[in-house]
């Protein structure tokens, strides 16, 4: 006799979990790998591995995961305020956590190219002293941050909230002080949904475009990410070259985040 | 170590949890705050412990003043209701982590952890379960860690906030009497929060009963228990009855009966209640002496080490509640539905200026 799960309905729904995914996920994905192999194995590889393009990856890579740890630091440093601390206009707050979600990222781009442009206002401030943001990487990565900002906090603070502070009492009468209930208790709790906001935060930042090519500045070589190349590829009719690229960043960047989800996984291997 | 609480009050908004409340804890005893949830027993063990600052008073440990030091510095063990076990790290390090974060200076070495941790988890007889998280044991395995963790920093008080609160019965009582005999064992002062009377009357050696941030009454589960201060404490620990009379003049006049009471004699016809426990009844098929009061049975159950019967009074259609021995019950073989006549044996009575 067939044995049923007390859970009902595993076959319907894993069938329908794939098929979405397919059609949402996997088919256009395919359909991008596929238009590739148009290319042979030495234009596949003369068109990622040109100077270009491999410093469009270095560039990308590199500073969505610089945005993506900065975003980490301060989502908990947020999520910690937010949860723990009592003031006034702490609503306020906690919805301009959300806003990069909302707001078009073009008008965000603009936003932030004319505020740290030489004479904008943070901008005339900070060029005085040799720090230019605007059409530099550094712009880059202050659009991946804004970007990115929701993520970590809205992942951390659930479980920041659900804490009993009966752990941090525990660990107090124990004779461990502030830091040391924060480094050896706290932190361990906070690790999977912080790596799980990191992550999702670098996948935002890598697959950025509106915002940063506003403030990049674009020169091939200092300030391209590779979103731009694709899009400059497909302007000149190469979709081969554009989706050969694609296929890269996309291989690259499920590894890392698969990577980074086996490390939550690791993180919480006490729940199973 | 001894505690000393000296006339602690504590508010939380407008409700007073502690009232000018004053105990001493002599050094090794295992004491039981006894009382409905709201009486303020746990804030007192948080206020010993030093999670809670009282408003007014001040604990003494050793008789040096300690209502200023920090928790971090009071050398207490505490253990919460609901294990608070660090559920990243296994059992093993869950018993390490107070030897962990002691300063450099006083930390004891790897091995030194490693053989005392072995020991307190041979106490708390779990040396198999070492390498396990929290979430793979179950409640009374939990709070059996929870409290070599406790004890691994070598407290000078032990400190339980309801420690089998949240675990089924039978865990409870293979629990509490283990607790006892660890007690026996180590002999640390310690204080343990409660609102089951059964578990305080075992365990403790002295009950404190609360109530309403107040204490009623404090002894030894003998004293608490046949001579109740008051009708708090009468209702709280264990079954009884009330009965309703009225006292005039050194003598109280309940239904039938009439007791004297001399130290009321200069009471003037004021309600009184009467309370006696089901055991103290008597029953009996005819009338002996006058003083009697005529009852029908209502219903009996008869399993179990004494047969419990609920009556009800003839003259106010008052329940009572009545406990015969077996010997008794079978040589009465009363049934449902028959007339009797009952007599309390061992009956308080409290002039009622008391509010309960």
């Amino acid at each position: 006799m067939k044995r049923h799960s007390v859970l009902p309905g595993f076959g319907p729904t894993l069938g329908y979990t794939v098929f979405y995914l397919s059609l949402i996920v996997l088919i256009p994905l395919s359909a991008l790998v596929f238009k590739s192999v148009g290319l042979s194995w030495g234009e596949f590889w003369s068109t990622v591995a040109a100077p270009r393009v491999a410093a469009s990856y270095r560039l990308t890579f590199g500073a969505a995961l610089l945005a993506a740890a900065i975003n980490a630091l301060f989502g908990v440093l947020t999520a910690w305020v937010l949860v723990r601390y009592r003031f006034p206009g702490k609503r306020v707050i906690d919805a301009l956590v959300d806003l990069p979600f909302a707001l078009p990222t073009a008008v965000a781009g603009i936003t932030l190219a004319s505020v740290y442009s030489g004479n904008g206002w943070l901008g005339r401030y900070l060029e005085p002293l040799g720090i230019k943001v605007a059409y530099t990487p550094l712009g880059i990565l202050v659009a991946m941050i804004f970007i990115g900002l929701p993520f970590v906090v809205r992942t951390v603070q659930p479980v920041l909230e659900e804490l009993e502070s009966e752990l941090e009492e525990a660990a107090a009468c124990l004779g461990s002080n502030r830091w040391q209930t924060f480094r050896r208790v706290l932190f361990p709790t906070l690790l999977p949904p912080l790596l799980t906001g990191f992550a999702l935060a670098f996948a935002r930042a890598v697959g950025e475009y509106g915002s940063i090519i506003f403030i990049a500045g674009n020169m091939p070589m200092v300030s391209e990410i590779t979103p731009l190349l694709i899009i400059t590829n497909l302007e000149q009719y190469d979709y081969a070259g554009a989706t050969a690229i694609a296929s890269v960043m996309l291989g690259v960047s499920f590894i890392l985040i698969l990577a980074v989800n086996l490390l939550q996984r690791w993180s919480r291997r006490y729940a199973e | 170590m001894s505690i000393e609480i000296r006339s602690v009050s504590k508010q939380f908004g407008s409700f007073n949890a502690l009232r000018e409340v004053s105990l001493t804890v002599p050094s090794g005893e295992l004491v039981a705050l006894l009382g409905p949830s709201g009486s303020g027993k746990t804030t007192l063990l948080r206020i010993i412990a030093g999670l809670e600052s009282p408003d007014r008073g001040s604990i003494l440990f050793n008789g040096r003043e300690a209502t200023d030091r920090h928790v971090r510095e009071r050398q207490v063990g505490f253990v919460f209701q609901h294990y608070a076990l660090f559920r990243h790290m296994t059992v093993f390090e869950n018993v390490a982590f107070g030897l962990r974060v002691k300063p450099r200076g006083s930390r004891p070495s790897k091995g030194e952890i490693r053989e005392k941790v072995e020991g307190l988890l041979k106490l708390v007889q779990l040396e198999s379960l070492a390498g396990r998280y929290p979430a793979q044991l179950s409640g009374g395995q939990r709070q059996r860690v929870a409290l070599a963790r406790a004890l691994a920093v070598e407290p000078q008080v032990l400190l339980l906030d309801e420690p089998f609160g949240a675990l089924d019965a039978k865990v409870r009582l293979e629990l509490r009497r283990w607790l006892r005999r660890l007690h026996d064992e180590i002999h640390v002062t310690s204080v343990f929060v409660t609102h089951d009377q059964e578990e305080a009357l075992e365990v403790a050696d002295r009950v404190v009963v609360m109530n309403e941030g107040r204490i009623e009454q404090q002894g030894t589960p003998e004293e608490v228990y046949d001579r109740p201060s008051n009708p708090f404490v009468y209702n709280f620990l264990g079954n009884v009855n009330l009965f309703h009379g009225r006292v005039h003049a050194g003598a109280a006049r309940i239904g039938e009966i009439s007791i004297d009471l001399p130290e009321y004699r200069a009471t003037e016809n004021s309600p009184a209640v009467a309370y006696v426990r089901p055991y103290d009844i008597e029953i009996s098929r005819i009338r002996q002496n006058p003083e009697e009061i005529e009852a029908e049975v209502r219903h009996i159950q008869g399993a179990g080490a004494v047969a419990r019967l609920e009556l009800e009074r003839l003259d106010t259609s008052e329940p009572v509640e009545a406990e015969l021995t077996r010997e008794r019950h079978r040589e009465l073989g009363l049934r449902q539905g028959e007339k009797v006549f009952i007599r309390p044996r061992n009956l308080r009575v409290f002039v009622e200026d008391y509010q309960i």
